[in-house]
């Protein structure tokens, strides 16, 4: 029998499983089960820093090297989330800092990380290695000056969509003179210009550096010098793609580039000067991630670019590649899984590039790897979403903007339920899903009822009533997270389905229908989620209960309510709830 | 503004009255959850959902837009630094001229290369602004015009293509020929 087993045999059997969930699965079996797996549990993921409390995660696992946190909810990513909400880290910092000294990796997301934060990892973790602050923010240049100068075996720093306040390019010079450790840094989302020669200085000295990406403010003439002494490079973001036309700088940049045979994954390409673009092809055959959304290149330019990567498994690219495109990519890149469109100019109100449905269509049928999209256009019809579906049953992810809200079928001028229908029926294993266009209850009623691994879906200016919200609350088994905004869903739905909240990570609500009676309710019967009304007008129960709130996100915790609320957040605890009756 | 969407929302809260004070009783679901616990059970009382309930509140078109369509701030922010430059943006810097304490401002956007913005300034302080790879005769009588670019140097106007000098430059001053 299993429990029979020394304990340190255990142990070794449980090293051997990295998944959070399986590690969660084994620490249910039994007592010595759980404790055998807490004392050796190495990595643990929070999804919501409010889930649990800092104090209860550090007591019950001791020994852990690697954490990775979130904080505000998604759509805070989509400036919904009002500023000074919360998601601050400081508080684990300060109970890691006590209770894991040797801690080596803190992954984070959307939270707020002050420079007082980063100084404390800088003094506290001797061997810290990887810190990751994805769309983070509160934390200036003097905090990273902190982490390069004291953290000597800093392998990864990644800044990846964060707000930093970049008072100066200095601090990339405090690393250490003799730093080799890094493996992995991304500086693009920083404004000012870094101090190049410490740039080049790291990049030198670093062997086994696999990831680098610049910043905007660095020029296309300073890169081939660059990937000259980074040949091994496996990653790269440019700065500003753009230099005076010259045959000189086109050939020591092509020349620079074909010296990196291992790159796989580019990015950046800032202000582009589409002449300079074959300068990469070299290497295209070996591309495997092409980040273009930041790169102005017109269709042409990019069918022969794309032409070129016959290995691409993701692109990320603007509208500017067009049906032309999408059809050349759609020929060319037979292991393309990701595909992501964004809109070059989204607050135009008439399209400035012929991009409709027909590309996406188009990748559908010619990339039969593909499972991931992210697609912005102008128009979309049902035909084309039930093709889409049939196409690619594989789908795991598909998110779709329709620019304008609340767009019909463009050809016959009914909701798109139907298509979308088709998605989550023949699609099933999708577990993103984002809708939008005219879509009345009846397209929630398909995904209650065939979206049965959806993990997390995303609603705008959709439904027509309770039901759209009841079905997805009620059909969807595997739904972790929901956020929906300018939406008519109201208490009834909510109510009828509290139970269902407890099983998901969280529920957003903006700009619909729940009252806050209907919150006050949910706050009182359920202890074991936090409710937050989020209203700047001031406090809730000023108005009366029948009036909805602003905001409102829900979320299943152990810790209890939050005590580093904003005054425009209240929390419908057991006390705010006895006002009720 | 999210205020506004959740007042001409509450139009639809008259017909949805809350649970507790609800007096219907009939539940017009089909599979209607049957798992949940008796807490649910608890809140569903008297409640009732039906698909007709109150169209009005969403057909008629909402105004606030407000932060749609979906963008990282990012990638926003880049798309519209790029919409800014085509809608010909301006881009004011400083031009000084030696021996004369007060600076003047100017639009480099305004100008369409370096023949245009010499020309300007030529008038601008009244005096004659050589080129630099004009040939040189009498220097002391002419100026040459000079900027500092982003590094703190200070360059030769005219040396890098006109694009790259906008990227670039900080600010200019019209020095003496003879000194340059």
């Amino acid at each position: 029998m299993a429990y029979s087993f020394p304990e340190e045999v255990l142990e070794h059997v449980f090293s051997f499983i990295s998944s959070d969930k399986d590690r969660n699965a084994i620490s249910l079996v039994c007592k010595s089960w759980y404790e055998i797996e807490r004392w050796c549990r190495r990595k643990i993921f929070v999804g919501n820093c409010y889930a649990v409390s800092p104090r209860l995660v550090v007591r019950r696992f001791p020994e852990v090297r690697c954490v990775e946190l979130k904080g505000k909810p998604h759509f805070a990513d989509f400036s919904l989330v009002p500023d000074g909400w919360g998601g601050y880290v400081l508080p684990w910092i300060e109970a890691m800092a006590e209770a894991y000294p040797g801690l080596e990796e803190l992954r984070m997301k959307r939270m707020v990380v002050t420079d007082e934060g980063l100084e404390m990892i800088a003094k506290s973790f001797k061997h810290f290695r990887v810190l990751v602050l994805s769309s983070c923010e509160g934390f200036s240049t003097d905090g990273l000056a902190a982490i390069a100068a004291n953290c000597r075996d800093l392998r990864e720093l990644d800044l990846r969509e964060s707000d930093v306040d970049d008072l100066s390019g200095h601090w990339l010079s405090h690393f250490p003179e003799n730093c080799t450790s890094l493996v992995s840094l991304n500086i693009a989302c920083l404004g000012n210009e870094v101090s190049f020669s410490a740039l080049e200085r790291l990049v030198g000295q670093c062997p086994n550096l696999r990831t680098l990406r610049l910043n905007r403010t660095v020029p296309l003439d300073r890169l081939p010098n660059l990937l000259r002494h980074a040949p091994q490079l496996v990653e790269l973001g440019t700065g500003a793609y753009s230099a005076e036309l010259r045959p000189d700088v086109f050939s020591n940049l092509a020349g620079a580039f074909s010296t990196c045979k291992e790159l796989k994954s580019l990015s950046g390409f800032w202000d582009v000067v589409p002449a300079y673009i074959p300068a990469i092809y070299p290497i295209c055959s070996g591309l495997t991630s092409l980040n273009l959304s930041y790169a102005t290149i017109q269709s042409p330019d990019l069918i022969k670019l794309i032409s070129q990567c016959q290995s691409l498994q993701r692109l990320w690219v603007l509208d500017y590649i067009e049906d032309s495109g999408l059809h050349a990519l759609a020929t060319s890149c037979k292991d393309l899984q990701e595909l992501r469109v964004f809109p070059s100019e989204p607050f135009g109100a008439e399209p400035n590039v012929s991009l409709t449905e027909q590309g996406l269509v188009a990748v559908s049928e010619g990339c039969p790897k593909l499972q991931s999209v992210l697609y912005f256009c102008r128009q979309m019809s049902n035909a084309a979403l039930v093709a889409i579906a049939r196409n690619r049953p594989n789908m795991t992810c598909f998110r779709l903007c329709i620019i304008e809200p609340q767009s019909p079928d463009y050809r016959t001028l009914q909701p798109l339920d139907v298509g979308f229908g088709a998605i989550v029926e023949h699609c099933k294993d999708l577990q993103r899903l984002s809708l939008s266009g005219l879509l009345t209850d009846r397209v929630f009623e398909y995904i209650g009822t065939h979206a049965k691994k959806l993990e997390m879906l995303s609603v705008a200016f959709a439904g027509e009533s309770d039901l759209g919200l009841h079905h997805m609350l009620s059909g969807c088994e595997s739904l972790r997270k929901l956020e929906i905004r300018d939406c008519p869903f109201g208490d009834k739905a909510l109510l009828a389905n509290a139970a269902k909240l407890e099983t998901m990570r969280s529920l957003w609500m903006s700009s619909c229908s729940v009252t806050f009676g209907a919150c006050k309710l949910l706050g009182q019967k359920l202890p074991r989620l936090n409710v937050e009304v989020i209203d700047e007008r001031g406090p809730p129960d000023s108005r009366p209960d029948s009036c909805p709130v602003e905001r409102l996100y829900i979320y299943r915790t152990v810790a209890g309510p939050r005590v580093d609320t904003p005054d425009f957040v209240w929390t419908m605890d057991e006390d705010s709830a006895l006002s009720l009756s | 503004m999210g205020r506004a969407a959740a007042d001409s929302s509450s139009s639809s809260i008259d017909s949805s009255n809350h649970p507790s004070l609800s007096c219907a009783s009939s539940v017009s679901l089909p599979n209607w959850s049957n798992s949940t616990r008796d807490l649910s059970t608890d809140l569903r009382l008297g409640l009732s959902i039906s698909p007709n309930h109150d169209f009005s509140s969403t057909s008629t078109p909402r105004e606030q837009r407000l932060h749609w369509p979906p963008i990282k701030p990012h990638l926003r922010s880049t798309l519209a630094g790029k919409a800014d430059k085509r809608r010909q943006a301006s881009l004011f810097i400083k031009v000084y001229m030696e021996g004369i304490p007060i600076g003047r401002k100017l639009d480099l956007l305004a100008h369409e290369g370096y023949d245009g913005l010499i020309s300007t300034l030529g008038h601008m302080f009244r005096t004659t602004i050589l080129c630099p790879d004009v040939n040189r005769i009498h220097p002391e009588k002419y100026h040459v015009l000079t900027y500092e670019d982003k590094e703190g140097d200070w360059m030769m106007v005219g040396d890098v293509p006109w694009e790259m000098f906008l990227t670039t430059v900080k600010r200019m001053k019209i020095a003496r020929g003879d000194r340059c």
